[in-house]
């Protein structure tokens, strides 16, 4: 297993299960293009396949301690590109930078940022604790946060948090600190009814009685949550109607203005015409009669399951849930624990787009622009996922450094 | 610490993929071996069509309760591209009385969104587009919607205050939605549009309703606010009636000036906003359009003009509140016009020695040529911005035009710092040069004097709140404004005021000013002014090339308000 420098193989079951998406997507692709009025995609994504095996190999073949150190500097650049995002950025809800015939989308780049920057606080934390160490870590990765929400992306703004809430929870925080961490924000949103509002009560007392915190924090964490329950509906009454629909508007871009949930009755459609068999290569007539909306970006699930079925779902998701498990493996025997960190966000980046995504397409989650990794037409985002598996690779083949 | 926690968050991590992977399982297993034959079907044969129900738009009326627009059902023809059989486009055309090439363009031009019907034709009768409903069925992918039609009651009164309604032309909105295109119905559409209704039917491929998509729940239509003005239709009338009198291009504007309320904002010619809500034929537009008086243009508040001699009242403040000058300043006779330089400043005509309630009353340009020289322009426009002038003063009228004050800046900018001079100076302190105002403006100026200072911003919604005076508290200077008021006076009622003549027999006392503003062709005429009883208000008339302001503009006036107060006795 272990060669003369030290390293394993890479993993095997990785590489297939990446191979099977990889293709997967290609094929989907090609299948929406034929559509599609646009200008060639699959060449296009065919040449972005290209930089993406280069990301690949850079990322299977970078040293992790250097990587380590330029952490933070890759984030302050990607922090950097973001806010030149908002001065320039053009195309739909202006999230791409375009440079000739390069266009950029720079939230999907920032969230590899993200990752590194995450592990590079929490592993240093481990080394040297500080007081108020997590507060700096959030501290940390709000500019970005809010760069990508204002642009406005809400979506991949809400994901970057997710995967660093998933990142803690990997670092051995426990689940009851990070629900005390974001209980503000469960607070707003408890505060709508009175039986989430009881829950969320009780889940608070629960984990602050566990935790056995002294009697002040019990009050701030109570009343302090209280004040921002209580506050909310009043905010939320003061603002003109026109203004809460503008606010919905902003805090969903994706949803159509009249509320007719067009693109999901069709995608659900389109998914649930697959049946068990598919309807067969190129022959989806949902996408064929251009009923089904983004057909090449963020409903490239729904082709995929109008044309191969079931079973077709099926091989999708075991092929990432099987990398998703070879992930988290690797990020489990991981030594050093800068890399089993930035392994563990990658394995969580992959499993919140998988379920946001698909969630979206079959109705079970809203609308969001978080595109499916490997499979939706994108370049950015290619790049940056395949740069990303390459990195889980290094660090399954050198799992031994310290 | 982070080995013996790995272990834990390992399997929370593979727990928790587990149950979101196990959740997207069933989820594909319920839509595609549970339901799929029941998908399968709607998407071989049958299509899921949104049926939107237009939400009643609200109603506007005038302060008393007259009702100026509502809507009445009509009816709307539209097509789905991707049901509608291309062979049947002669048929329909005949049905619908359109031309044929029209109809196939619209068809084309909707086919890259094939599921989302295009309107063919609007505001139908019940009579004519029973004919088509007759032949509905042989003509797969048409549908026939009730689609209420905009109806404006006082038509050429309002237009230019109400607006009017037009399909919108938003891409995301249902076939048939009206929006607001101009005036009060574009400014207050959010509030009087409401929030459509929507139902999902499942549809064959010859249009019939299959049943209704199991799915989501429909959701009823919520109707739009009422909007009142604070306009009186009757003022209204009377002045659009005096107006077309004339037979000239002018506004009349009345604002109460104790709450800011504008009673009156009458622009003549007008056109009747009916023709839009049914859908304006080209020939109509056409005529429209090529009509040089402009009746689409709102003369009240999208126009500016020199303000002319009625813009003395702001020099005449200016002036006292400075200090430049008292009451009992004379400077030396006007003797027709002032030199400076090689250019001659005229005077209409020779006043001799005045003070400046005698020349305000008079309206002497030279007293107000050698007193202002005392000054600097931008002091002047200082003033100037304080009385209204240079920027808009509601926020719900489209188009409001901001005037212009020139300052140094603007004149350094435009003439460059050696291209002007005092003469500048001079023709801006009697209201001409570069200066600009709308009618809306020059009233509120008036009104200024009218209620010192406190007069509020002017509103024409009655639910908008009374705003703050827009007048600064710290420029208010009460000498100067009863100086000003009785230079205002004495224009009516001293022998040789300029408004002498015209309110002899007005049972009221008036304040008024008059203004002459020069431009190429015969020049406009302008009055300003207020009246305490019975009513607080304050009054401007414009009349586009109507000659002088004391002949023409002032004779409007009067008759708007005698008949106004005399009508509401």
């Amino acid at each position: 297993m272990i060669d003369l420098l030290g390293r394993d193989r890479p993993d095997i079951v990785l590489l297939s299960s990446l191979i099977v998406l990889f293709l997967i997507g290609m094929a989907s692709i090609y299948s929406a293009s034929t559509v599609v009025s646009e200008s060639d995609l699959f060449g296009k994504q065919v040449v972005w396949s290209v930089f993406g095996i280069f990301a690949f190999l850079a990322g299977s073949m970078i040293s992790f301690r250097r990587l380590e150190e330029i952490s933070p500097l890759v984030f302050v650049s990607i922090c950097l590109l973001l806010l030149l995002t908002i001065f320039i950025g053009r195309g739909p809800a202006n999230r791409w930078i375009i440079i000739g015939p390069l266009h950029l989308q720079s939230s999907e780049i920032a969230k590899a940022g993200l990752i590194l920057v995450t592990a590079w606080w929490l592993s240093s934390l481990k080394v040297r604790p500080r007081k108020f160490g997590e507060a700096l870590v959030f501290i940390t990765i709000i500019p970005a946060v809010v760069l990508t929400a204002v642009q406005p992306d809400l979506g991949t703004a809400v994901s970057m948090l997710l995967i660093v809430l998933a990142m803690f929870v990997w670092a051995g925080y426990g689940l009851g600190w990070i629900i005390l961490l974001v209980s503000p924000i469960l607070a707003a949103v408890s505060s709508m009814n009175i039986f989430f509002w009881i829950g969320f009560m009780l889940l608070l007392s629960i984990i602050l009685y566990k935790r056995r915190y002294p009697v002040p924090i019990w009050i701030a964490f109570i009343g302090g949550n209280s004040i921002v329950a209580a506050l909310t509906p009043i905010a939320w009454n003061m603002l003109e109607t026109y203004q809460q629909s503008r606010l919905i508007t902003f805090l969903n871009p994706a949803n159509d203005p009249h509320g007719s949930g067009w693109n999901i009755i069709q995608s659900e459609v389109s998914v649930g015409s697959g049946g068990f068999s598919g309807q067969g290569f190129l022959q989806g007539a949902q996408k064929e009669l251009a009923f089904l909306p983004a057909r090449h970006t963020d409903f490239v699930f729904s082709v995929w399951a109008e044309e191969t079925g079931f079973v077709g779902c099926m091989l999708l998701l075991t092929a990432f849930f099987l990398l998703f498990w070879r992930i988290t493996v690797t990020a489990r025997k991981s030594v050093n624990p800068f890399n089993s960190l930035v392994t563990a966000g990658i394995g969580a980046y992959v499993a919140i787009h998988v379920f946001v995504n698909i969630g979206m397409t079959l109705g079970i989650m809203p609308v969001t622009g978080l595109p499916l990794p490997f499979i939706s037409y994108g370049g950015s985002q290619l790049v940056t996922v395949l740069f990303l598996m390459g990195l889980v690779l290094n660090a399954g083949m050198y799992w031994r450094e310290v | 610490m982070f080995r013996d926690k790995k272990q834990w968050s390992f399997f929370a991590y593979l727990l928790m993929a587990v149950v979101l992977f196990l959740m997207l399982g069933a989820r594909l297993f319920y839509l595609q071996i549970v339901k799929g034959d029941y998908y399968r079907g709607l998407s071989s044969q049958n299509h899921i069509r949104v049926i939107n129900s237009p939400a009643p738009r609200g109603l506007i009326s005038d302060r008393n309760g007259v009702i100026l627009a509502d809507s009445r059902p009509s009816f709307i023809v539209s097509a789905v591209p991707s049901e509608f059989d291309s062979s049947k486009i002669a048929q329909v055309a005949i049905l619908l009385d359109i031309e044929e090439e029209a109809l196939s363009g619209i068809l084309s031009e909707a086919s890259s969104v094939p599921h989302r019907p295009v309107v063919l034709r609007e505001s139908m009768s019940v009579e004519h587009v029973s004919s088509i409903a007759e032949n509905i069925y042989r003509i797969p992918g048409i549908l026939i919607d009730v689609a209420p039609l905009r109806r404006y009651h006082r038509p050429e009164d309002f237009c230019h205050i109400i607006g009017y309604v037009g399909l919108t032309d938003n891409p995301e909105s249902f076939r048939g939605e009206i929006t607001g295109k101009t005036g009060i119905e574009l400014s207050m559409n959010e509030v009087l549009q409401g929030k459509p209704g929507l139902q999902r039917e499942v549809v064959d491929a010859m249009g019939r309703i299959v049943e209704e998509y199991r799915g989501t729940e429909s959701e009823e239509p919520i109707p739009g606010k009422n909007v009142i003005l604070t306009v009186d239709a009757e003022l209204q009338r009377i002045a659009m009636e005096q107006l077309n009198e004339t037979g000239l291009s002018g506004a009349v504007i009345v604002i109460n000036y104790e709450n800011g309320e504008i009673l009156c904002a009458a622009s003549s010619p007008s056109f009747d906003p009916n023709m839009f809500s049914r859908g304006i034929s080209r020939d109509e537009w056409n005529t429209l359009l090529a009509d040089s008086a402009n009746p689409l243009f709102c003369r009240a508040w999208a126009a500016a003009y020199p303000p002319a001699s009625t813009f003395k009242i702001v020099t005449a403040y200016w002036l006292l509140a400075e200090g430049l000058i008292d009451v009992t300043t004379m400077p030396a006779p006007c003797y027709g016009s002032l030199t400076l330089g090689d250019t001659e400043f005229g005077c209409w005509t020779s006043h001799g020695r005045l003070n400046i309630v005698q020349a305000l009353a008079q309206s002497c340009d030279v007293f107000f040529y050698r007193t202002s020289e005392l000054g600097t322009l931008d002091a002047l426009a200082e003033y100037a911005r304080y009385f209204g002038f240079g920027s808009s003063l509601t926020e719900v009228l489209p188009n409001e035009r901001n005037g212009l004050v020139p300052d140094e800046d603007y004149l350094n900018s435009t003439y460059g710092s050696e291209g002007w001079g005092l003469g500048n100076l001079l023709n801006v302190s009697i209201g001409q040069g570069e200066l600009l105002a709308t009618p809306l403006q020059m009233a509120a100026m008036a009104g200024v004097i009218a209620s010192r200072g406190r007069i509020p911003r002017p509103r024409i919604v009655m639910q908008q709140e009374e705003s703050e005076p827009f007048f600064p508290a710290e420029a208010i200077n009460n000498s100067a404004f009863d100086i000003v008021t009785d230079g205002m006076l004495q224009t009516v009622i001293s022998p040789k005021g300029t408004l002498k003549r015209v309110f002899a027999d007005f049972p009221w006392d008036f304040w008024g000013k008059t203004g002459t503003a020069e431009c190429t062709g015969e020049t406009h005429a302008i009055i300003v002014g207020f009246v305490r009883e019975p009513l607080p208000v304050t009054i401007c008339v414009i009349l586009e090339h109507g000659g002088h302001g004391s002949s023409a503009a002032g004779p409007v006036a009067r008759d708007v308000l005698l008949s106004y107060f005399e009508g509401s006795d």
